[in-house]
Order: structure tokens, then C-alpha cells, then sequence
């Protein structure tokens, strides 16, 4: 498994413990920039804990994370967000009340030229401007930037949030996308929608790490599977060489696992 | 950048701009105009709701009630409500609810009145007042970030604040504070000294929430604390912002209380709290936060002072303005339910036409 570039996040014979149970057993993961890595497996399989760690919320017990080659000691989220990986939360990433430029600028706001920005004065009209071009890049078709969030459909939110986070980690290196169920409480059309976008922002470059339990877009949007079994990691395949029947399989433990080196 | 491959050979293009298989569809959507009429209806209902009122009574109170003299009347007497009711709505807004405000006022003029009393000076007075409704906010905001409920510290500050007004008043109201008539009783080119304080406070705040990126975080901690948090924003340091907001606000209305009736009194009438809500619900600012604006605070706070007006004028009970203004939050509220519904139903029948990503 030779790979040409440096993976944007790497995590190395990763070990979590609560206590006497071992959520995680020598995990290796790693998602290259602009790849769309699908994490899959049965409930407590693991998932949960290894997202966790990338996004900083947990400390591993024992194991390594590299982003972009450089070996990095999460201590809380804030760190991860600092070396570029954003987790892409559900219902909490937005502020109902305010517009869609506003929520996508809060955090790094625009301020006025002259004595007004020193005063803390937003350039309202700038941050549209720049909100717009940051959707237009990721070819989303929205709503007037000054609608308010509250007033999206269930896709229009989820495709703002994860703009929200693609722009977020879009700086001079690619960043990591940490994807948590995104189509969950989406309907047909509001899930192709933000597949849609998924791949577009692999497009650019930006690395995305998916964790979900549903397989039709598991294989529509990953390039590569992991595959997690009671805390170890039974298959990695690129997408194209797998297919659903398999998957369950190595999901319910009815396949072996495709490293015999780690005995179950 | 090189291009990074999977193992099977998926081939990634990097991000090139011009490289783009889908170029992003740039079709700027604008709101249709009856869905940008109901926001409007919405945002703006207290202010139909007021020139309703406004043209009732000019008919129904004729003729005393549509002059000049009537109207700095009822700025006047709405000024005070419309003090109190900002600091109220800043803190709900941030998501704050602040009770302490009847007796951080209270502790306010009656220091202030303590040290007019001993001939220290007017700008002494007024700094102090202003400094105690600042310090209390900080401790209400430093309490509350410990985790402890928002509104049993600020029952507990209120309980503090009054007490240690009355101990420092000695129970009594201190009488014959005329110097400060001057933001008392004067008038201004023919505009009480009150309905310029509360306008220029108005102003001030509006400006501060609306435009200025504290502000904007200000409202977006109270509406998704969260959210902000996630950001990377200390969102408790806007939580304190709110409770500093709400406790000045009432240490002004205290001082502008006293400089009114050129008494300092320790007692804290909880009342003020429950008539600046009314104005604040009446403006629609939701209790959960992050949503609402100072105008229509202040357009709600003239609200309650016109009804109170006009039925005066036409010698009725006030007991009976009490009851009209129930009934128009009541219906406020309805309406205002009834609008976001037909708002979203509307948005997500046109929703399924307008998002599409262009890759159906």
C-alpha cells in the first residue's frame, strides 16, 4: 500500500481503553487529500471512539496521529481545529437566527477598513460577498445569504454546515473533513444533494473521513473503506473492489478479516 | 500538488479551479416577494401594531390624544420601561435571564443618592451607580459560568443588591436629589431628559448588536452557544457580556428613577421586571435566545405607555389596559406562530426547485 503523497491525517497502531474494555485495538488510519474515506461497522464497533480521536475529543491510550507528516498531541478540540481538521456536527454547527453569511463567517469576521473596524465594525456587505464565493466554489446553489438558517429545508442546512467546515479547513494546506452520519435526517433528494457536494469538496483536495451506517452512500461517495469490527480494523478496500454483500460481511464478522495478523 | 491515488488506482484530481468536471451553478437566489413580505410582517409586526393603536386612539381620543404634547408624554412615560426593558431584552437575547435587575437599580440611586447627600459630586454619584450595575453583572456572569442556574444567582444577587441598599440607606428614601433634575425632569428642545437617555441607549445598543462582531457573537452565543463554542469562541465570555449589559442598563434606569422623582428609594419593586418583559415579549424576542431586536423593544415599551395613555384620556380604568395589553401579547404570539409556519411551509415547497446542485 504504497502511497505517493503524505496522508493528510494519519493515525498509527491507535489503542483506546475505558477502563477494561478496549474500544480500539491497533487501529492504522489514514485518508490521503482529497479522498473520501468511508469508516464503517456495527454499533460499538469502534467508529464513534476513533472519530472522536481525530477530532481531539479523546486522547488515545497508545498509538500516534501525524497530520500532513508531523506528529501531533491532541489535548481538546481547539487543537485539531487548529491543525485543520473540522468535525461536522449535525444540528449543533448552526445559529438558527442569523443568515446564512453570518453563521458561515462566525469566527473570522470581516471587519471594516478605518477607525469603524477598529471599533469592531463588520463588513456585512464583504462577508456576503465572500460566503457566496465560498459556496459558488463548492458549487452549492443556495439561498440569498441573508435568509436566516431557520428557514432552510433539512439539506439546504446540512449542505451550510458542511460549506461551514469545508471553508473553514480550506486554508494554505488542505484540511480534514470528520463527517458524523451527514444524511441522516435527510430525505432522497437532500442525501444526493450533500453526496454531491462530499465529492466536490474531495474535488479540491479536502480529505473527508465519513462515518455512517448507511452503505448505498458508503459506496456512492467513499473511494476508500475502512471497515471496523469490535475495535479492530477487519478490511480497508477501495470502493471499487468491494461491494455490499461483502461489507456485511466484514461489518458482522461473517468474513475474516483481511489481516490475519491480528488474531481474533 | 501531486495526485494522490487509492489503493485500487481511484484517481483523485487535485483542486484546480479551472479543472472543475461540475462548474458551480451561480444563480444567485432572491426570496419570492410574498415569503420576503411575511419575514418583513414578522420583523415588523409591533410596528403595524403600533400605528394601529396609534391611529385607534387619534380617532377613538379625539382630540386630545394626536398632539405633540401627548406624544412626548407618552415617550416619556414609556422611557423608563424602555431603560429596564433593553437591559432585560440583551440579556435574554444572549440568553441570559437577569432578575437582579430591581435591585441592582435600588442599590444604584441609592448610593448615587447616598453620596449627593454627603455633597460629593453629581459625576461621582452617577459613575458609582453606573460601576455597581457593571460590578454586579460581572459577578452575576462569573456565578453563573461555574454552572449554577442563570436565574436562581441572579434571585440570589437580587436579594443581595436590595438588602444592601436598604443597610446602606438606612431604610428610609433619601429625599431632595434635585441635582439631578437635570436628567430628570428637564427637557431638551422640548423632549424630556429620560426620552433622550433611553434613545441614545437604544442607539447605542442597536448599533452594538447588529454591527459590530462582539454584538453579532453576542447574539449568536444566546441562539447556539454551542455552535459559537465550536467556532473557537469563548462563548462565556459573551454570556458575562450579557448579564454586564443588563445589570448597567438597570443601574441606569435606577438612576434615571431617582433623578425622576428626586428621591433615592431602596425598595426594589420586582414589578419593573414583569412590565419590561411584557414590552420585550410583546417586540417578539423569543425566551430562548438569539433572536430579537432593541426598535421593536422600544416600539414594544411605547406599546404598553399608549394603551395606558389613550385609555386614560378616555377616563377608563387603567385595570382595563392591563387586560388589552394581555390579550395583544397573546395575540402577538399567535400571529407571529402562525407566520413562521406559512413562512417554512412555503420555503420548502419552493426548496426541491431552488437548491439544486445541478447534478440531478
Amino acid at each position: 500500500m504504497a502511497h505517493p503523497a503524505v496522508p493528510a491525517l494519519e493515525l498509527h497502531g491507535v489503542d483506546m481503553h475505558y477502563g477494561y474494555v478496549r474500544a480500539l485495538d491497533a487501529v492504522d488510519f489514514h485518508v490521503q487529500p482529497g479522498e473520501v474515506v468511508a469508516l464503517v461497522g456495527d454499533n460499538g464497533a469502534g467508529k464513534s471512539t476513533l472519530l472522536k480521536i481525530m477530532s481531539g475529543a479523546l486522547r488515545p491510550t497508545a498509538g500516534t496521529i501525524r497530520v500532513h507528516g508531523q506528529e501531533v498531541h491532541f489535548h481538546s478540540p481547539t487543537d485539531s481545529t487548529r491543525a485543520g481538521i473540522q468535525m461536522v456536527y449535525q444540528d449543533l454547527a448552526l445559529v438558527d437566527a442569523q443568515d446564512i453569511a453570518t453563521n458561515l463567517a462566525i469566527g473570522r469576521e470581516i471587519l471594516r477598513k478605518g477607525p469603524l473596524g477598529w471599533l469592531g465594525f463588520v463588513d456585512k456587505k464583504a462577508q456576503r460577498k465572500r460566503s457566496q464565493g465560498e459556496l459558488d466554489r463548492l458549487g452549492v446553489r443556495s439561498p440569498a445569504m441573508t435568509r436566516p438558517v431557520e428557514m432552510l429545508s433539512g439539506g439546504q442546512r446540512q449542505v451550510v454546515a458542511l460549506a461551514r467546515s469545508a471553508s473553514r479547513v480550506t486554508g494554505e494546506t488542505n484540511g480534514v473533513l470528520l463527517l458524523d452520519e451527514p444524511t441522516a435526517a435527510l430525505g432522497y433528494e437532500q442525501t444526493k444533494q450533500v453526496e454531491a457536494l462530499i465529492a466536490r469538496m474531495a474535488r479540491q483536495g479536502i480529505a473527508s473521513v465519513l462515518v455512517t451506517h448507511n452503505l448505498p452512500l458508503v459506496i456512492e461517495v467513499a473511494s476508500r473503506i475502512v471497515v471496523l469490527n469490535r475495535g479492530r480494523k477487519v478490511a480497508d478496500v477501495a470502493t471499487a473492489q468491494t461491494d455490499n454483500d461483502q461489507l456485511v460481511g466484514w461489518i458482522t464478522g461473517a468474513r475474516p478479516s483481511m489481516f490475519p495478523t491480528s488474531p481474533i | 500538488m501531486t495526485l494522490p491515488t487509492g489503493t485500487s488506482g481511484t484517481v483523485v484530481p487535485s483542486s484546480d479551479g479551472a479543472a472543475e468536471p461540475h462548474p458551480a451553478p451561480a444563480a444567485h437566489e432572491r426570496d419570492s416577494a410574498s415569503v420576503r413580505w411575511l419575514i418583513f410582517v414578522r420583523d415588523r409586526g409591533i410596528f403595524v401594531l403600533w400605528i394601529l393603536l396609534l391611529l385607534l386612539f387619534s380617532v377613538w381620543a379625539a382630540p386630545y390624544f394626536a398632539q405633540v404634547k401627548n406624544a412626548i408624554l407618552i415617550a416619556n412615560a414609556a422611557s423608563l420601561t424602555a431603560i429596564f426593558a433593553a437591559g432585560v431584552a440583551v440579556g435574554i437575547i444572549c440568553g441570559v435571564l437577569d432578575l437582579s435587575i430591581p435591585g441592582v437599580a435600588a442599590l444604584a440611586s441609592c448610593v448615587c443618592g447616598l453620596l449627593l447627600h454627603h455633597h460629593q459630586p453629581v459625576w461621582m454619584g452617577l459613575l458609582l451607580g453606573l460601576l455597581i450595575g457593571v460590578v454586579v453583572g460581572l459577578v452575576n456572569g462569573l456565578i453563573s459560568l461555574r454552572g449554577f442556574n442563570p436565574i436562581i444567582v441572579t434571585i440570589g444577587t437580587l436579594s443581595i443588591t436590595s438588602a444592601v441598599a436598604a443597610i446602606i440607606a438606612g431604610g428610609y428614601t433619601i429625599p431632595g436629589l434635585t441635582q439631578l433634575k437635570f436628567m430628570g425632569t428637564r427637557r431638551y428642545d422640548g423632549v424630556p431628559a429620560p426620552v433622550w437617555i433611553a434613545a441614545a441607549l437604544f442607539v447605542i445598543l442597536t448599533v452594538f448588536l447588529t454591527q459590530t462582531r462582539e454584538g453579532i457573537r453576542l447574539m449568536a452565543v444566546g441562539g447556539n452557544a454551542e455552535a459559537v463554542r465550536r467556532s473557537g469562541i469563548h462563548s462565556n465570555r459573551y454570556k458575562v457580556v450579557g448579564f454586564v449589559i443588563s445589570s448597567f442598563c438597570a443601574a441606569l434606569a435606577g438612576l434615571v428613577t431617582t433623578a425622576l422623582v428626586t428621591e433615592a428609594s431602596p425598595a426594589a419593586s420586582p414589578g419593573v421586571i414583569f412590565t419590561a418583559l411584557t414590552a420585550v415579549a410583546l417586540a417578539g424576542v423569543s425566551l430562548g435566545g438569539g433572536r430579537g431586536s432593541l426598535p421593536r423593544v422600544a416600539v414594544g415599551a411605547l406599546v404598553l405607555a399608549t394603551i395606558s395613555n389613550g385609555l386614560t384620556i378616555k377616563g377608563i380604568d387603567p385595570y382595563w389596559g392591563t387586560g388589552v395589553t394581555g390579550v395583544l401579547l397573546l395575540g402577538s404570539l399567535s400571529l407571529e406562530r402562525w407566520i413562521s409556519m406559512t413562512v417554512s411551509n412555503r420555503l420548502i415547497a419552493t426548496a426541491q426547485a431552488s437548491v439544486h446542485t445541478g447534478t440531478r
